[in-house]
Parts: C-alpha cells; sequence; structure tokens
C-alpha cells in the first residue's frame, strides 16, 4: 500500500513536471530550445556517419514500396544489377546525388537564385506525424530559418530549426506545411497545404476563378523573400473538386519532388531582384519524330526469252 | 543499488537513442516505419515495478522530445510516455500470464505502441499540431502496429537480458 502511494506520487511529480515542460515551450522559453540545439549539436556527426555507412541500402524500403507503379524500370535494373559489386553501387550512388545536384543548380541558376547545397543525412522518424529531414550545412554556411529549400524539380521545403553544422528542413509533404501558390500562365492564387504524403491539397482563394487537370503551381514568394522565393514549381494538379456550394474551390496537386529520395537539396539564402515567373516550369518531355522512310520499288521488266 | 541501476541504464538508454536516430531514421519506411525506442521502452514497463516503468517512461519520452523530428511541444511525448510507461506496468506487472511469456509481452507492447500513438495524435489536436488526414493517420498507425509486431519479436530477447543486466537480484548482494 505505501509502495503504491509513493508510486502514484512519483507519477504526479511527473506529471507536473512534463506539463511544465509543454507550457514551457509553448511560452517560447529559450531554455527549451537550448536542450534540441545541444542535443542535434552531439546527433548530427552520428547522422553524417549513419548516412555514409548506409547510403547504399537506405532507399531500399521506398524502392520495394514503389515495385508495382515500377515494374518495367525495375525489371531492367535487375538486369543491370546482377553485374553490380559494392564499389559500383557507391559510385551509382555518388552519380544520382551528382545529377541532383546539378539539376538543382540548373534551376537555381535560371531564377538567380543563391544557393548552399547539402547533403541529406537524416531523415525525420514518422512516430510524430511529422515529414521531416536532416540536412548537413547550417548555420556556418549562411542557411538561417525560414529560407526556401530546393530539390531538382522544385519545392522541397522550409528550413525549420538550425544548427551550426546542420539544419532541420519541414518538407512540403508535411500536414503543417502550408505555401501561397499560383497557377502559372494565370494569376490566380491559392493556398496548398501538405498530406503527408507526395499529393497536397490547393484552396483557391477566388471562388469564381476555375482551376484544371494538368495546370502547373509555382510559388508566389513573401516578403524579403523569406520563407519563400517566389517562382518555384511546387507540382500539376490532378484532380479538381467541383462541388456545389463550396465556398472555395480546391483540388488535388501532385508534387514535383519525390520526398523519398531526396539526396542533394539546395537552400536559397538569398533570392533574385526580379520575379523569375514562370521561368522555372519544367519542361514537358518532347515526344520525338521517328522518321519513317518509304522506299517506292518499280519492278524491272522480267527479261524475255 | 538506486545508483548502478542508473548508471547502467543511462548508457544503454543514449544508445538506443542515438541508433534511432543515426541508423533506423535513415530509412524511410513504408507505413511510418517503426521507433526501436518506444519498444524498449514499453517492453522493461511490462517487466518493471510501476515506479520504475514511470521513470523509464518519463525518460524515454523526454529523449524522444529531444528528437528533431518531434513535431509537438517539448514534454508532450514525456507526458505520454510517462503515462503509458505506468499504465503498462500497472495492468501487466505481477501478472505471470504476462510477464512470463513472449507472447504477452509482445501483444502488450503492440497495443502499447498503438495507444501511444493514438494519444500522441490526440494530445497534438488539442495541443495544435497537424497531423495529416484521417485517412493518412490511420494509414501510418495501422503501418506502425505492423512494424511493432514484426520487430518487437526480434528485439524481445535483447531487451529482457538488458533488463535482466540492471534490474537482477543479485546486484542487491
Amino acid at each position: 500500500m505505501r509502495n503504491g502511494g509513493r508510486a502514484r506520487l512519483l507519477l504526479v511529480i511527473l506529471m507536473v513536471t512534463s506539463l511544465f515542460l509543454i507550457t514551457l515551450d509553448l511560452r517560447g522559453v529559450k531554455v527549451i530550445d537550448g536542450f534540441k540545439q545541444g542535443s542535434q549539436t552531439i546527433m548530427s556527426p552520428f547522422q553524417r556517419a549513419g548516412s555514409v555507412v548506409l547510403s547504399p541500402v537506405k532507399n531500399f524500403f521506398s524502392d520495394v514500396t514503389h515495385l508495382g507503379r515500377t515494374r518495367n524500370q525495375i525489371e531492367k535494373l535487375e538486369a543491370e544489377n546482377a553485374n553490380l559489386k559494392q564499389r559500383l553501387i557507391n559510385r551509382k550512388n555518388a552519380d544520382a546525388q551528382l545529377k541532383q545536384l546539378k539539376s538543382i543548380l540548373d534551376l537555381a541558376g535560371t531564377a538567380g537564385y543563391k544557393v548552399v547545397n547539402a547533403k541529406v543525412i537524416s531523415n525525420g522518424s514518422s512516430q510524430s506525424f511529422s515529414q521531416t529531414i536532416t540536412i548537413d550545412s547550417g548555420a556556418n554556411a549562411g542557411i538561417k530559418k525560414n529560407m526556401t529549400v530546393l530539390s531538382q524539380f522544385g519545392i522541397a521545403g522550409v528550413v525549420k530549426d538550425v544548427y551550426p553544422t546542420s539544419a532541420l528542413i519541414q518538407l512540403a509533404s508535411d500536414p503543417s506545411f502550408r505555401i501561397g501558390a499560383r497557377i502559372a500562365g494565370t494569376q490566380q492564387i491559392g493556398i496548398l497545404t501538405g498530406r503527408g504524403t507526395r499529393s497536397a491539397s490547393l484552396q483557391l482563394l477566388d471562388n469564381s476563378t476555375t482551376v484544371k487537370e494538368g495546370d502547373v503551381l509555382l510559388s508566389r514568394g513573401s516578403i524579403a523573400n523569406r520563407p519563400y522565393v517566389p517562382g518555384v514549381p511546387l507540382g500539376y494538379v490532378t484532380r479538381v473538386d467541383n462541388s456545389a456550394g463550396a465556398v472555395a474551390q480546391t483540388a488535388t496537386i501532385r508534387y514535383y519532388t519525390n520526398f523519398s529520395i531526396l539526396g542533394v537539396v539546395a537552400v536559397v539564402v538569398s533570392g533574385s531582384d526580379s520575379n523569375p515567373g514562370d521561368a522555372l516550369i519544367p519542361v514537358k518531355p518532347r515526344v520525338t519524330p521517328i522518321p519513317t522512310v518509304t522506299v517506292f520499288v518499280t519492278p524491272s521488266p522480267s527479261p524475255t526469252k | 543499488m538506486l545508483t548502478r541501476q542508473i548508471s547502467i541504464a543511462t548508457p544503454i538508454f543514449l544508445m538506443i537513442f542515438v541508433i534511432q536516430e543515426s541508423v533506423i531514421s535513415q530509412f524511410r519506411l513504408p507505413g511510418g516505419g517503426f521507433s526501436v525506442l518506444m519498444i524498449f521502452a514499453l517492453t522493461w514497463a511490462v517487466l518493471s515495478e510501476t515506479e520504475v516503468a514511470a521513470v523509464i517512461g518519463f525518460a524515454t519520452g523526454f529523449l524522444m522530445d529531444l528528437s528533431q523530428s518531434a513535431a509537438g511541444p517539448f514534454g508532450q511525448w514525456t507526458l505520454i510516455m510517462l503515462i503509458a510507461g505506468y499504465a503498462i506496468s500497472y495492468i501487466g506487472y505481477g501478472d505471470d500470464n504476462v510477464r512470463a511469456n513472449a507472447t504477452g509481452i509482445i501483444f502488450f507492447v503492440v497495443i502499447a505502441n498503438l495507444l501511444v500513438e493514438i494519444g500522441y495524435v490526440a494530445t497534438g489536436a488539442l495541443l495544435g499540431v497537424s497531423a495529416g488526414s484521417f485517412v493518412q493517420v490511420l494509414i501510418t498507425l495501422f503501418g506502425m502496429s505492423i512494424w511493432a509486431l514484426l520487430v518487437s519479436p526480434i528485439l524481445l530477447p535483447i531487451f529482457t537480458r538488458l533488463h535482466a543486466l540492471v534490474f537482477d537480484s543479485r546486484s542487491a548482494l
């Protein structure tokens, strides 16, 4: 009985402590931020080491998930994989990151953004229903809170927290992610919200405007380019919800960025002086016409005997 | 006795936290994945007295709050894990049907894992933390439970041995 009473007293004390911590955090007390900052400073070398060691296999589960959808591609890769050795896997990984980096630099260069490139060293756990990644560059590289993060195809997320040598990125797929968007070609504006997957929902601000499948969305940009620079490709409309009586028109969007394979990202540390407009919209793949050659054969008159 | 237990348990907890953050988090597992730290804490809570289980839950929650992927306010995981640790021990401790067989422990851990996540979503809603659409939350909860069910039997022998190492009665000699 005495032991039970002591356990209950301990429980009450610890519960009060927990509630005290929650209250302090919600009131924005800096001591709590210090705890997190300190832990991340300690953890980032471990995460970096883990990223290096596990890089050949870290996308394994993601690949398995997409097995049904990319069967042809996987069959082709299986044929190639038979000849691959460990060294070649590492090389392939480096090449993929280089390709991502080149595409990011092309995107940033077209818009005139000044960017800091970084490698993804950790994916956030989904236990907290949040979508985050940790990158290997931080305040020492000029990264600050609330900066736009780009992938090779467009938006990747926004800088949520910065530490000396690493930074936490909130992915655009995070349910609490919000960004002002406009439809390319028109000036229709709306708010894009993450859903925890590669799809997002768009809510248009003006109900009299229309949106159609295939429309491309770009970021509207923020004051002083933070948190979002203008003109970054977000995704395209896959479904329009035309429910009668709705206050605002909504649509489902598919992000250009595949968040499960992010290896390299770029943080926009300085936006361009001018708005890039629609210049960053990814070019649709063009069908190359295959020339056909028609040969006319005129039979020669058969020799008469 | 207490000093010895804390001095052995602390590095074990820290090591598992580092493994979770630097190894498990590298994989974007389908269905939300699993938290080896949470499974570890819940397993120990089943095997411990209520007092010890409450402290284990508190310490685990504190570490989970330190994780960069914790979306809610600092202390949310601490509170939930504290209650979960106490509750699971209160229900399971002293009942040999639970403690004496591996299936009972795994069942308790998986159910507790699911309830903890539901508790996190519920308190998150009260504190203004977005968890995504209802369907997405259901998929994640289901996925996490499946992962816990797959991983718990593999890790159980290691975790119970570690528990015996720390709380072995011979240490009182």
